[in-house]
């Protein structure tokens, strides 16, 4: 279980050191900024406790923020996707739910793999922007970037999964 | 007796059941207080310590990002001097004109002194942008202070702390200064929206006003901030107010916010003599 969490870590580290270095650089149109972190969330399998992904999450936001000067709107955003997730598993997954398993594109196949990363990057990516926004005056903006990011975010996400199970 | 110890054991099973939420709702809560905190203009001190760490990290991942913006920056240097040698020329002979008919100037010099600080961090592409530049109060620079590039204004301090100071910009949605039209000088109000970078919005021009495309936008003076006559940027379009009562013009911004590394800060503008009288004029209020 330590092995495993320490596992969590170094692939936090990773995501969070390519999020500020590369991801936060990218403004496709002025608006479009994935946020690949989501990812750490999206691996987490399913018998994982429950208070223990929120943690996660909350974690995951918090050392974004820190680095990003966003406040709160990461931690926020993540916090959510962690409740979410184990829902938007099961619902993706074909799997028993006593069974235990890591969503991939292996256990799930690519379809519904790729549907559970898209549901799971618009929750996050829609509270984000929904937080940063904080208004509903720029709406149609405010949606492009919803949308742009979430697009983006589910197609690096199925990169780096295609990328660790090659390496693998 | 047992009854009660019952109920107790169910709340205490309907807790455990769901401490997941409990959770949830907690550390959500925890977010949004720091959010909103962070909303309000960093009022907390745990953002101007964070960024006085986080500043030191961007300076060095500057010190190394700046080199490769030195063609630009060098090419920008060239035209501000080409710019400065042509206005020495334009001052020297209206000095010796001045001179040559004996003209007493009892005007009175403008009083402001500047201080170089270099951008170390800034967002663009948010609601709320902010740039980071590392001088803090130990160089004199206090909230309030008005922040020039080459090219014109670029922002408003708002937050300092001894070695770092945010700079609330004009594009920012916040962000209000007060502007005019630099041949026509109507007055009005510059106001920014999410989007691009380099365009904000004047609003208030009056619609009797003769608003020339291209003509330049610049600080009014109105504020202790900016003295005027600071260029801001120049009038792209002009488009009519949502109540029709006034123009709204698209004003293309002269700072190219993309590219920022070297401003100035306005740090001591100030005009006594104005607001000595405007306190005297409201203490007349009071009484």
């Amino acid at each position: 279980m330590n092995q495993l969490n320490l596992i969590r870590a170094g692939r936090l580290v990773l995501l969070l050191a390519l999020q500020i270095s590369i991801f936060n650089q990218i403004h496709i149109g002025g608006y479009v900024t994935p946020l690949l972190i989501g990812y750490m969330l999206v691996c987490f399998q399913n018998d994982v406790s429950r208070t223990g992904l929120l943690v996660w999450g909350f974690l995951t936001g918090f050392l974004f923020d820190m680095f990003s000067n966003t406040a709160g709107m990461a931690s926020a955003s993540c916090t959510l996707l962690a409740m979410m997730q184990p829902k938007l598993l099961k619902l993706f997954s074909t799997f028993d739910p006593n069974e235990i398993f890591a969503p991939n594109i292996q256990s799930m196949g690519l379809w519904r793999y790729l549907t559970y990363v898209f549901f799971c990057m618009l929750v996050l990516h829609t509270a984000f922007y929904a937080l940063d926004a904080f208004t509903l005056q720029n709406w149609p903006l405010t949606l492009i970037a919803i949308g742009g990011s979430t697009a983006m975010a589910t197609l690096l996400c199925l990169f780096s999964e295609m990328f660790v199970r090659r390496r693998k | 007796m047992w009854g009660r110890t019952d109920r107790m054991w169910s709340l205490t099973e309907f807790f455990l059941k769901h401490k997941h939420w409990f959770v949830f709702l907690l550390l959500e809560v925890v977010s949004l207080l720091g959010l909103f905190s962070y909303d309000g203009y960093q009022k907390s001190v745990y953002f101007t310590t964070a960024n006085g760490i986080v500043g030191n990290i961007y300076s060095a991942v500057s010190s190394v990002t700046s080199y490769l913006t030195l063609t630009s920056t060098n090419r920008e240097l060239e035209a501000d001097n080409e710019r400065m040698r042509q206005e020495i020329i334009h001052l020297k002979a209206k000095l010796k004109v001045a001179n040559a008919d004996s003209i007493v100037n009892h005007g009175l010099p403008r009083h402001y002194s500047v201080v170089s600080a270099q951008v170390v961090n800034a967002t663009l592409h948010r609601s709320n942008n902010l740039i980071t530049i590392n001088r803090g109060t130990k160089d004199g620079i206090r909230p309030e202070m008005g922040v020039v590039c080459s090219r014109g204004v670029v922002g408003v301090v708002c937050l300092c702390s001894t070695n770092y100071s945010i700079v609330l910009p004009l594009v920012n949605t916040t962000s209000r200064i007060s502007c005019r039209l630099r041949h026509s000088e109507y007055f009005g109000t510059l106001q920014w929206k999410r989007g691009q970078s380099d365009i904000t919005y004047a609003t208030g021009i009056p619609r009797h006003a003769k608003v020339r495309m291209g003509e330049v936008v610049e600080t009014n003076g109105y504020s202790d901030i900016f003295p005027p006559g600071i260029p801001i940027g120049f009038v792209k379009r002009v488009e009519d107010s949502a109540d029709g009562m006034s123009y709204l013009l698209k004003v293309g911004i002269f700072a190219n916010f993309e590219n920022l590394r070297e401003v100035s800060v306005i740090t001591d503008y100030t005009q006594p003599e104005r607001k000595m009288l405007e306190e005297q004029a409201d203490s007349l209020t009071l009484n």
